[in-house]
This record gives C-alpha cells, sequence and structure tokens, in this order.
C-alpha cells in the first residue's frame, strides 16, 4: 500500500493544517533546537561563566553520539 | 477541532524520553569504561609530552569542571535530553504524514520512520564522521568540526527525503526500475556525503578502543531508535484502539 493510493482515502480537513497547528509545532521545532544545540553543539555561548559548563557536563554523551567535541 | 499534532507530539516526547533513558543507561555500563580508559590513556599520553617538552602541550581534559562521575551522570541527562528533542521532530514528521493517511497501523509506520531517523542522523553521518573517544578532538578545529558533522547530518536527512521521494514517485515503475533508482540514490548520497572534507584531527587511540568506542556509539543510538519506534508504535496502537476523541495521559508516564 503506497502513501499514493492511501492518501485519498484522507478527507479534506486533515490534509490543511490549522494556524494554531503551526505555531505549536513551529514552537515545539525550536526548544528542541535549543536543547541540541545546548547538548551537542554548545561552547560556552549558552552558560559560561568560567568555561562551558554545559560542554562538560554533556561531554561523554557527545562523544558516544558523535557530536565534535574539543 | 481536534488536532492530531498534540497528541502525537506527546507520544513523541515520551519514546523520546524512554529511548533516551534505555541509550543513556546502556551507554553508561557498556561505554563509560572505553571512555574512562581513554582519558586515562591521554592524560599518560599529555604527561609524557609535557615531561618530554615542558612546553604547553595543551592536555584537553586539564582543568576539569565537573569530576567524572558527574559526567558519567550528564551522559544520561545527555541522552535523555536529546531523546525527547529528536522525539519531537520525529512527531513532527510523523504529523506531515499521518495528516494525508491517518488511518494507517501506527505500528509499522512508527518502526519504519524510527529505522529512517536512524539511517539519517546516525549512521550515515557516522559513515563519514565515526564517532572518538574522549582523547581526540582538537579544540582549534572544533568550530569546523562542528560544520561538516552538521552537514553530514543535513545530507542525511536530505538524502533520505531524496530517496523515499524516487521511490514514491516510481511507484507505478516496474519493480526493478524503482529499486535500482532507489540505489543509485543512495550511492549518489554516499558520494556526496564523502566530498566533505575529512576529519583534520589526529586519533592518537589504540586500535581496539577506538573500534569498540565506534561500534558503541552506533550501538547507543540503533538502541535509542528501535526503543523510540517501538514505544512511538505502541502508544499509537493504544491512542486508535479507543474512540476518536481520547487524548491521551502523556506527561505523567513521561516523568516516572
Amino acid at each position: 500500500m503506497s502513501l499514493h493510493t492511501a492518501s485519498h482515502t484522507a478527507s479534506a480537513a486533515d490534509a490543511t493544517l490549522s494556524t494554531r497547528d503551526w505555531a505549536i509545532a513551529a514552537a515545539a521545532a525550536i526548544v528542541s533546537l535549543i536543547a541540541l544545540y545546548a547538548v551537542f553543539l554548545d561552547q560556552g555561548t549558552l552558560v559560561s561563566a568560567t568555561g562551558s559548563y554545559l560542554h562538560e557536563f554533556a561531554h561523554d554523551g557527545r562523544h558516544l553520539f558523535g557530536a565534535p567535541c574539543h | 477541532m481536534s488536532t492530531p499534532l498534540i497528541p502525537l507530539l506527546g507520544r513523541g516526547v515520551v519514546a523520546g524520553a524512554a529511548a533516551g533513558l534505555a541509550a543513556g543507561l546502556f551507554s553508561l555500563f557498556a561505554a563509560e569504561p572505553l571512555m574512562d580508559r581513554a582519558i586515562r590513556e591521554e592524560e599518560a599520553r599529555a604527561a609524557k609530552e609535557h615531561a618530554h617538552e615542558h612546553a604547553a602541550a595543551t592536555a584537553q581534559h586539564h582543568e576539569e569542571l565537573f569530576s567524572r562521575s558527574t559526567q558519567h551522570f550528564g551522559l544520561v541527562v545527555t541522552a535523555v535530553v536529546a531523546g525527547i528533542a529528536l522525539g519531537v521532530f520525529f512527531a513532527l514528521a510523523y504529523a506531515l504524514i499521518h495528516r494525508r493517511t491517518p488511518l494507517a497501523n501506527p505500528w509499522p509506520r512508527a518502526l519504519v520512520l524510527a529505522a529512517a531517523a536512524f539511517l539519517a542522523v546516525a549512521l550515515l553521518p557516522a559513515l563519514r564522521y565515526p564517532a572518538n573517544p574522549p582523547g581526540v578532538g582538537d579544540s582549534a578545529t572544533v568550530t569546523d568540526r562542528q560544520e561538516m558533522w552538521l552537514g553530514a547530518v543535513a545530507i542525511g536527512v536530505l538524502g533520505l527525503l531524496l530517496a523515499w521521494q524516487v521511490a514514491v514517485k516510481l511507484a507505478e515503475r516496474p519493480v526493478p526500475v524503482r529499486h535500482t533508482a532507489v540505489a543509485v540514490t543512495v550511492v549518489a548520497v554516499l558520494a556526496v556525503l564523502f566530498l566533505l572534507p575529512d576529519n583534520p584531527d589526529a586519533v592518537p587511540v589504540e586500535a581496539t578502543l577506538l573500534w569498540d568506542f565506534r561500534v558503541l556509539s552506533i550501538g547507543t543510538q540503533a538502541l535509542l531508535w528501535a526503543v523510540f519506534g517501538a514505544v512511538f508504535g505502541a502508544l499509537g496502537l493504544r491512542a486508535a484502539s479507543r474512540p476518536a476523541t481520547a487524548a491521551e495521559p502523556r506527561r505523567e508516564t513521561a516523568t516516572a
């Protein structure tokens, strides 16, 4: 069963996203991007009183998930 | 106005937290011994260099902000945060497909999409830039390496979407034609991936340690996406077996 043929069964109402849905989707995407940046990319931009706290805290996870580390 | 988006996002968050926790705990026991060993070897290397030159042979794990046990804990937290954030993106992608075909069985769909996500954001980038244990990584090149890595992830995601679209567009054609076209697309994506510049850093790590670490890195991410797909699919089945209006209690189970 391809997406092609099955899509005919969906009603038109289901195929349109409301403005509210778009707003929710955008907000969720932005928050998630910030979270991913914080754990995988931050080099002291977000929290860096005396160094890169986030980087060091997420250090092992960055290495393990293949994110570039110092 | 029944929006399918909120319950889907809820499933993404719950499945992401569960998958991140599973991956974090697995790597806590499986990968941390390797990372601790890599750091001890790095320190030994740095001490040796230090004795030789006495100069600022920048030992990268010099000033420690956190103890190793805090960093062990940080690994699990990182995995959970990453799992939830990836789960949100997964839910958004799922919602785009779901709104066209809302009646499809959520279990195979979640598993197939999770496998696709693993390929796009974990396996393909790892083929070009395999994970390195602590002790590898020059702080002078980290910005370049981040751009390269993000490029590899972008190529992985776009390449997978492209291969999928090729398969969809050729749905009416004979199966061998379709499969060949998809295979050619995959090879082209791999070629583009390998056009990216090489990782500039030296890897002064023992080969078996490096191999084990890279296998565990891929294994951890495979586990993450497997658990994610299973939980997301199971939540979808549960929601589908209820009356249409049911909104599942999401957050409560997430924190448990």
